[in-house]
C-alpha cells in the first residue's frame, strides 16, 4: 500500500509543482487569443452594424426591468434592430463589466453608475461622446457626471444626488416649525426629537462601515476638500472637525450604531427616525417598506445644514449613464443612448415609472416631473448644488471608502482619537492612490 | 420485621449497613453524574443545534412574513401576519425555474464527471506504481491550495479563446476543476483500503484490469464514490462567482440568479429572496437524506487502515 502522508521533500515538491503548474495555467491563459485588439482602444467589429448589446443592472431588477425593456423593445420596432440585454447583480456589475470589457465581450451601449465611469474610461474602451452629448439638451450638472479627464464618455440617463430626508410629521411633533439650516441647528432639532421618547433615533445616519462612506459630505460641510490637487486632505483639522461632530451625535444617541441605508430606511419608515441621507429615490422605496401609508406625504428633501450660514450645502451627486464602447455596433448604440436619456416622451415615461429625474433641461420641465412637488424639491435643494467625489477618478474608490470609513468607525465605537484616526485615514488613502 | 428493625445489628451487619449506604451513596452520586452529564450534553446539542438551526428558523420566519414586517426595527423573532405570498410569486417567476434547471444540469453533470475521472485518477494513484506517480497526487493536491477567484480570470480568459464561454460545458469544467481534487484524494483513500489480494484473486480468476475496476473495486468502493459525487455537486450546486462570470442569464445558476432577481440597487426583496432560498435548497436537504449513510461512510472510509 502506499502511504499518503506528506513529507517536507514532498511537501516541497509539491509547491514546487503547484506554482509551476500556476504559471503554466497563467501562461496559458496570456496566450489564449483574445477575441477582440485587447491592447487597442477599440474592441473591433462593424461599428455600423445596427445590432448592439446593451449592458444595465436594471435590467435584472423587477422595479426597473419592464421600463427598460420597453425601451429596448420600441427602438428595435423603430430601428429594425436586434438589442442584446445583458446584465449582471449591481454589486457584481463593476467586476464583471471590468472583466469583460478587458476581454472584449462587452460591445455596445453600457448603464454605468457616474462612481464608476472614471474606473471604466480608464480602460480606454470608451467612446468620446463630445460631439453627440450637446445633441441631448442635458442639464449643466447632469453633462458634468459623464465627464473624465475632460471627456465626455457618458451621456447621462438619471441624475440625482443623495441628500437628508425629513420626517415632517415627526419635525412638527417635536415643535420643529422650519428645516435646520445650520449644523447648530440641526443638532439642537435632534435634541428636539429625541426628546420625544419611544426609541426614536432622530437622524438614522450611516455608522456601518458599508455605508460610512455618508460621512464625506459632513467632511465638506466642515471644510475639508477631501483632495486638494493631488493631495488628499483627509487628516485636516476640518475631517476632524467632522469626526468629532459625529461622535459627539453618536455618544448623545443622537444617531445610532450599525445602521446602513436599509436599516435606516426601516426605521424612518416605522416613524422612528425624523431624518436620514438617501437618493431621491428612496421616497418610494421607504414608503413601500412602510406600513404607515402616509409617510410619503411627510417625507421632504432638505439642504444638508451648513456649518455657517452662506455656506454652500454639501451633497454627493447620484446618478446613471449610458457610455459607448469603441467597436461593434457603437454608432446605433450611440443614437440609443442618446434617444434613451434625452427623448422627451421615452424619459417621461420612464419617471413615471421609476421616479428617476431626468438629466435634460426639457425632462425636468415636462409636467409630469415639474408636479412631482418631492422630485422638483431635490433638485432644486439638494442636487443643484451637489458634487461628485474627488475619488471617483481613481479605480481604488471602493478600497478608500472603506479606508476612511474603518478609521470613523474606529472613532465611534471609541477605538480611536478623531485626530489619530484621520491622519491614518488620509495616509491610507494617499498610499492607495499611489498604488 | 418489626424485631429485626428493633434488635440491635452486630458487627457484620453494621458492616453490611455501612457497605449499603455506601453503594447507596455512590449510586446516588453515579445518578447525580449521570443527570449531570445529560444535562450537559442536552445543553450542548440544544446551544449547537439552536446555532445551526437558527439561520434556518430565520429563512423560515422571513420567508413567511410580508415586506412591512420583514423590515420591522428591531426584527421580531416571531412574524406576526404568516403569508405565503412570497411561495406563490416563486411559482410565477419562470426564470427563477430556468434558473434551477441550470443549476440541476449543471451541478449533476459535474458530480457524475468528478466521480468518473476521479474514480479512475484515485484507482490508479493507490494501486500502481509509475515515476511521477507521487509528484501527480501533490500536484492534485496543490491545486487545492490557490484561492479559486485567482483562477477566475484565467479561465474566463481560456474559455473565451475557446468559444465556450456561455455555455453548460465552462460551468461544469471549472466547477469540476475546483471538486476534483478532494474527489480524487477521498477516493484514493478508499481504494487503498481494498486489499491488494482481492486485485490479485481476481486477475488470477482471469479479470482484466477494467474489469477489476469495474466489477469488483468499483461496487465496494460505492458508498465513497457517492459521497465525492454529492460534495461535487454541492460545490456546483452553490457557486456563484464563477456561475456569474462564465455564464449569462440563459445559461446562468441559481446563487447568481437569486440575487439578481431580488437584490437590488436599491432595495433588497428579502422575503422573496428567503422564500426562494428555501425551496431550492429543497434538492440538495432531500439528496442528503436520501445518502446521508453514504455520505459519513465514504467520508470517513480511508481515514482508518
Amino acid at each position: 500500500m502506499t502511504t499518503s502522508g506528506i513529507s517536507r521533500r514532498g511537501a516541497l515538491r509539491m509547491f514546487g509543482i503547484g506554482a509551476l503548474g500556476m504559471a503554466g495555467v497563467g501562461a496559458l491563459g496570456a496566450c489564449a487569443p483574445s477575441p477582440s485588439n485587447s491592447g487597442s482602444a477599440s474592441n473591433g467589429g462593424d461599428t455600423k452594424s445596427k445590432d448592439f448589446d446593451f449592458t444595465s443592472w436594471s435590467l435584472n431588477e423587477e422595479a426597473a426591468r419592464p421600463a427598460i425593456e420597453k425601451i429596448i423593445a420600441a427602438w428595435e420596432k423603430a430601428e429594425k434592430s436586434k438589442v442584446r440585454a445583458v446584465s449582471y447583480p449591481y454589486n457584481e456589475y463593476l467586476s464583471q463589466l471590468t472583466l469583460k470589457l478587458g476581454g472584449g465581450e462587452t460591445t455596445g451601449a453600457i448603464h454605468l453608475d457616474i462612481a464608476w465611469l472614471a474606473a471604466v474610461a480608464q480602460m480606454g474602451k470608451l467612446a468620446d461622446l463630445g460631439s453627440v452629448a450637446p445633441k441631448g439638451g442635458y442639464t449643466d450638472v447632469a453633462l458634468k457626471s459623464g465627464v473624465y479627464d475632460g471627456k465626455q464618455y457618458g451621456l447621462p440617463w438619471n441624475t440625482g444626488s443623495i441628500g437628508v430626508i425629513a420626517n415632517s410629521k415627526l419635525l412638527a411633533k417635536a415643535g420643529i416649525k422650519k428645516h435646520p439650516a445650520t449644523v447648530e441647528e440641526f443638532e439642537d432639532a435632534l435634541r428636539a426629537i429625541k426628546g420625544l421618547g419611544g426609541g426614536v433615533v432622530p437622524y438614522a445616519a450611516a455608522t456601518k462601515v458599508a455605508q460610512l462612506k455618508d460621512i464625506f459630505p459632513w467632511m465638506q460641510t466642515f471644510g475639508c476638500t477631501l483632495m486638494d490637487g493631488e493631495k488628499v486632505t483627509i487628516g485636516d483639522d476640518a475631517s476632524v472637525d467632522a469626526v468629532t461632530w459625529y461622535k459627539k451625535l453618536h455618544d448623545a444617541k443622537l444617531i445610532a450604531a450599525d445602521v446602513d441605508r436599509f436599516d435606516a430606511r426601516a426605521l424612518f419608515g416605522q416613524g422612528k427616525a425624523a431624518f436620514y441621507d438617501d437618493a431621491v429615490i428612496g421616497k418610494g422605496v421607504t414608503a413601500a417598506q412602510s406600513k404607515d401609508k402616509t409617510l410619503a406625504d411627510a417625507m421632504q428633501p432638505m439642504m444638508r445644514p451648513v456649518l455657517r450660514s452662506g455656506d454652500t450645502p454639501q451633497a454627493l451627486l447620484w446618478g446613471g449613464v449610458i457610455a459607448i464602447v469603441n467597436g461593434k455596433g457603437q454608432d446605433a448604440a450611440t443614437e440609443f443612448a442618446l434617444h434613451t436619456t434625452s427623448d422627451l416622451a421615452t424619459t417621461s415615461e420612464y419617471f413615471t415609472s421609476r421616479a428617476l429625474p431626468p438629466s435634460t433641461t426639457a425632462g425636468l420641465a415636462d409636467p409630469k416631473v415639474a408636479q412631482d412637488t418631492f422630485t422638483t424639491e431635490w433638485t432644486e435643494k439638494i442636487t443643484k448644488t451637489a458634487t461628485g467625489s474627488p475619488f471617483w477618478q481613481f479605480a481604488q474608490n471602493a478600497q478608500i471608502e472603506e479606508a476612511v470609513a474603518k478609521q470613523v468607525q474606529a472613532v465611534l465605537v471609541g477605538k480611536s482619537k478623531p485626530k489619530d484616526a484621520m491622519r491614518k485615514a488620509g495616509e491610507e488613502v494617499a498610499a492607495l492612490i499611489k498604488r | 420485621m418489626t424485631s429485626t428493625t428493633s434488635t440491635p445489628l452486630s458487627g457484620t451487619g453494621r458492616l453490611k449497613q455501612s457497605a449499603m449506604s455506601a453503594g447507596n451513596t455512590s449510586r446516588r452520586r453515579m445518578r447525580k453524574d449521570l443527570i449531570r452529564s445529560r444535562i450537559a450534553a442536552w445543553t450542548a446539542v440544544l446551544v449547537i443545534g439552536a446555532f445551526g438551526l437558527l439561520p434556518v428558523y430565520w429563512l423560515l420566519a422571513t420567508a413567511l412574513s410580508s415586506p412591512e414586517d420583514a423590515f420591522q426595527f428591531p426584527p421580531k423573532l416571531i412574524p406576526t401576519h404568516i403569508t405565503f405570498s412570497n411561495f406563490t410569486a416563486l411559482a410565477e417567476n419562470d426564470q427563477l425555474i430556468k434558473y434551477m434547471i441550470n443549476s440541476l444540469v449543471v451541478a449533476s453533470i459535474t458530480a457524475v464527471l468528478s466521480v468518473v475521472v476521479a474514480t479512475y485518477m484515485g484507482y490508479s494513484f493507490s494501486k500502481f506504481r509509475y515515476r511521477g506517480r507521487r509528484s501527480l497526487m501533490h500536484m492534485v493536491l496543490a491545486s487545492q491550495m490557490f484561492p479559486q477567484a485567482l483562477l477566475l480570470v484565467t479561465l474566463y480568459a481560456v474559455f473565451s479563446s475557446f468559444g465556450l464561454l456561455n455555455t453548460y460545458t465552462a460551468l461544469v469544467l471549472s466547477f469540476t476543476t475546483f471538486t476534483m481534487p478532494l474527489c480524487v484524494w477521498m477516493l484514493k483513500g478508499i481504494f487503498d483500503t481494498i486489499p491488494d489480494a482481492l486485485l490479485e484473486a481476481a486477475s488470477i480468476d482471469g479479470a482484466s484490469r477494467w474489469r477489476t475496476l469495474h466489477s469488483i473495486v468499483a461496487p465496494l468502493a460505492a458508498p465513497g464514490m457517492i459521497a465525492a459525487g454529492l460534495f461535487a455537486f454541492v460545490r456546483g450546486w452553490n457557486d456563484f462567482i464563477f456561475a456569474v462570470t462564465l455564464a449569462d442569464k440563459e445559461k446562468q445558476t441559481l446563487p447568481p440568479g437569486l440575487v439578481s432577481t431580488y437584490i437590488g440597487e436599491f432595495q433588497a426583496a428579502w422575503p422573496e429572496l428567503m422564500a426562494a432560498s428555501l425551496v431550492v435548497s429543497i434538492p440538495v436537504v432531500v439528496a442528503f437524506m436520501f445518502l446521508q449513510r453514504y455520505l459519513v461512510g465514504g467520508m470517513t472510509a480511508g481515514s482508518v487502515k
